[in-house]
């Protein structure tokens, strides 16, 4: 990025939401612009070619779904992040085909955002689709199908439990990032959970034990102690 | 349902129908003398009034499945309209919570700092009611995951967790016990979510513990019947008034013995959503003074939940 303050759109109809996170953003070392719905929010990326979108789903005239709907449809691939609940596996499969970078849960920590949007922007491949928008992903010799949620490793299927593949999708389209159990737990659980780092570690082992990670030398799960985890292994889009 | 009476038409159409085309004369219409003993009379009164009182329960029956399924209906109507309740209330909520929350960041590092971040803390806390809310709504709609869970290795981690945590804060001084039967064979496993049945029975320890003073005791059973794993949290605690039972389940219901403890009201709601969705019952007794002793019955592998 040769711009230090990368410019951000933040697109709400809620103007208390726009302006005091656009305050937030700008102390953040961000240039924000917002819009209070899709239609605008379309024409100021045409007019200002911001480096990330911010966009909520409910809004008047053009919501955000269709609003990343018609982007992607145009060939534009600037990232974006929905504010939406990622949680239910129907809502996943919608936002994965409109080819979103990222999610965040309403109501949120505006850190939790930057923190977001430093990960997107730092993933960000200008002009072309994320990571998170194939619908087939491979690591060396791990092969994920988003459609059928399959895992292949080694050319075997593995047997996973469901919220096991659904943390493995969120690692494998988040690699080389620290990510927090929290952050893990929101994502696979989509809400906070009691003995929640538990859980987490509980899926992680199953994962690794699929694998035949060690976590003492990591190829593909990294624990980063008292941080959270890491994709280790450079992933890309299968074909 | 009305189908099921039409063949009684039949006769009585075909019993006019001769009768009219007798009477107009269409017909031969002679007088008929019948004779009958006493014994042929009495069997044929016994037959038509077996007919009489066959025809009064199929109307009863019929009467009482028409309002069972009317009731069935008003319930579903009721579950359906609070879930929508729910998710309203969600999604009206979160975008004040988010512009507060934005807010909030922005006066970050100004003078005033314990009042913001006392502002800060019940934010936090709305925002948590929240989650909790979304959580019961997602609760009775979303695809439960279904792999054998064992009960037995959930409470063993809850109770060793509860015991790690008693010896340090609040709970310290309250007896836990766990008791999981190994004869004639373990307990068995449940065929279910493993993070939602964990969720349920740790939201029952808690409450237990929450409820708790220094010297009570709180006693975590399993055992089986045949068809179910059963599990009962008791604990010695200050009980619950008998008019207050009936509406613990409720959500966001907070009992008079529950001001001053921390919680949301929704802990006993989760756990009978994520119960029910099992295909189990969840039970409540208690005795004010005494304590209370909560139970969940959880259908065993094999004996298919909904």
């Amino acid at each position: 990025m040769t711009d230090p303050r990368p410019k951000i759109l933040l697109v709400d109809d809620e103007p208390d939401i726009t302006t005091n996170l656009a305050a937030f953003l700008g102390r953040s070392g961000f240039t924000t612009l917002t819009a209070p719905d899709g239609e605008q929010a379309l024409q100021k990326i045409e007019a200002e070619a911001p480096e990330l979108v911010v966009l909520d789903v409910l809004m008047p005239r053009l919501d955000g779904r269709e609003t990343l709907r018609r982007l992607r449809q145009s060939g534009n691939w600037i990232p974006v992040i929905l504010l939406t609940q990622v949680g239910e596996a129907f809502e996943r499969a919608m936002a994965l085909e409109e080819g979103a970078d990222d999610y965040l849960n309403k109501p949120f920590d505006p850190h939790e955002l930057v923190a977001r949007i430093k990960a997107v922007l730092r993933r960000a491949r200008p002009g072309q689709p994320p990571i998170s928008a194939a619908w087939k992903l491979a690591s060396g010799p791990l092969r994920f199908d988003r459609r059928s949620r399959r895992v292949h490793f080694q050319d075997k299927e593995l047997n996973l439990t469901p919220k096991a593949v659904l943390l493995l999708e969120y690692l494998l389209t988040h690699p080389d990032e620290l990510l927090t159990r929290e952050r893990l737990l929101d994502v696979v659980w989509g809400w906070d959970y009691p003995v929640g780092t538990r859980a987490v570690d509980t899926r992680v082992a199953e994962l690794r034990r699929a694998l035949n990670d060690d976590p003492a030398t990591p190829q593909f799960i990294e624990t980063l102690p008292g941080q959270g985890y890491r994709y280790v292994a450079p992933v890309e889009a299968g074909a | 349902m009305i189908r099921r009476w039409l063949p009684v038409l039949i006769p009585l159409a075909l019993g006019l129908g001769l009768g009219i085309a007798f009477a107009l004369g269409w017909l031969p219409n002679p007088t008929l003398y019948l004779r009958a003993d006493l014994a042929a009379l009495a069997q044929i009164l016994g037959l038509l009034a077996a007919l009489a009182i066959w025809g009064w329960a199929v109307y009863r029956d019929w009467l009482q499945s028409l309002l069972q399924e009317n009731r069935q209906q008003q319930e579903n109507k009721a579950a359906e309209d609070r879930r929508r309740f729910l998710q309203r209330l969600d999604h009206e909520l979160k975008n004040p919570l988010t512009a507060i929350q934005a807010g909030l960041a922005n006066l970050g590092g100004t003078p005033d700092a314990p009042a913001l971040e006392s502002v800060q803390a019940q934010t936090n806390r709305l925002s948590r009611l929240v989650a909790d809310l979304r959580k019961l709504a997602d609760l009775e709609t979303r695809p439960l995951e279904h792999s054998p869970v064992s009960i037995a290795e959930i409470l063993e981690t809850l109770v060793d967790l509860a015991q790690d945590r008693a010896a340090a804060s609040r709970s310290a001084g309250i007896n836990i016990s766990l008791s999981v039967p190994q004869a004639p064979w373990p307990l068995p496993e449940v065929s279910g979510d493993y993070d939602l049945l964990l969720l349920a029975l740790h939201n029952l320890l808690d409450n237990a513990l929450k409820f708790a003073r220094p010297g009570d005791t709180v006693e975590v059973r399993a055992f089986e019947d045949g068809t179910s794993v059963v599990v009962e949290v008791a604990d010695t605690g200050q009980g619950i008034e008998a008019e207050e039972i009936a509406h613990v389940w409720q959500e966001l219901y907070r009992g008079r013995g529950a001001r001053g403890v921390p919680g949301s009201g929704l802990g006993l709601a989760l756990v009978r959503a994520i119960v029910e969705r099992h295909g189990g019952q969840a039970t409540l007794r208690s005795r004010a003074g005494q304590g209370t002793v909560v139970g969940v019955r959880l259908p065993i592998s094999g004996e298919a939940p909904v």
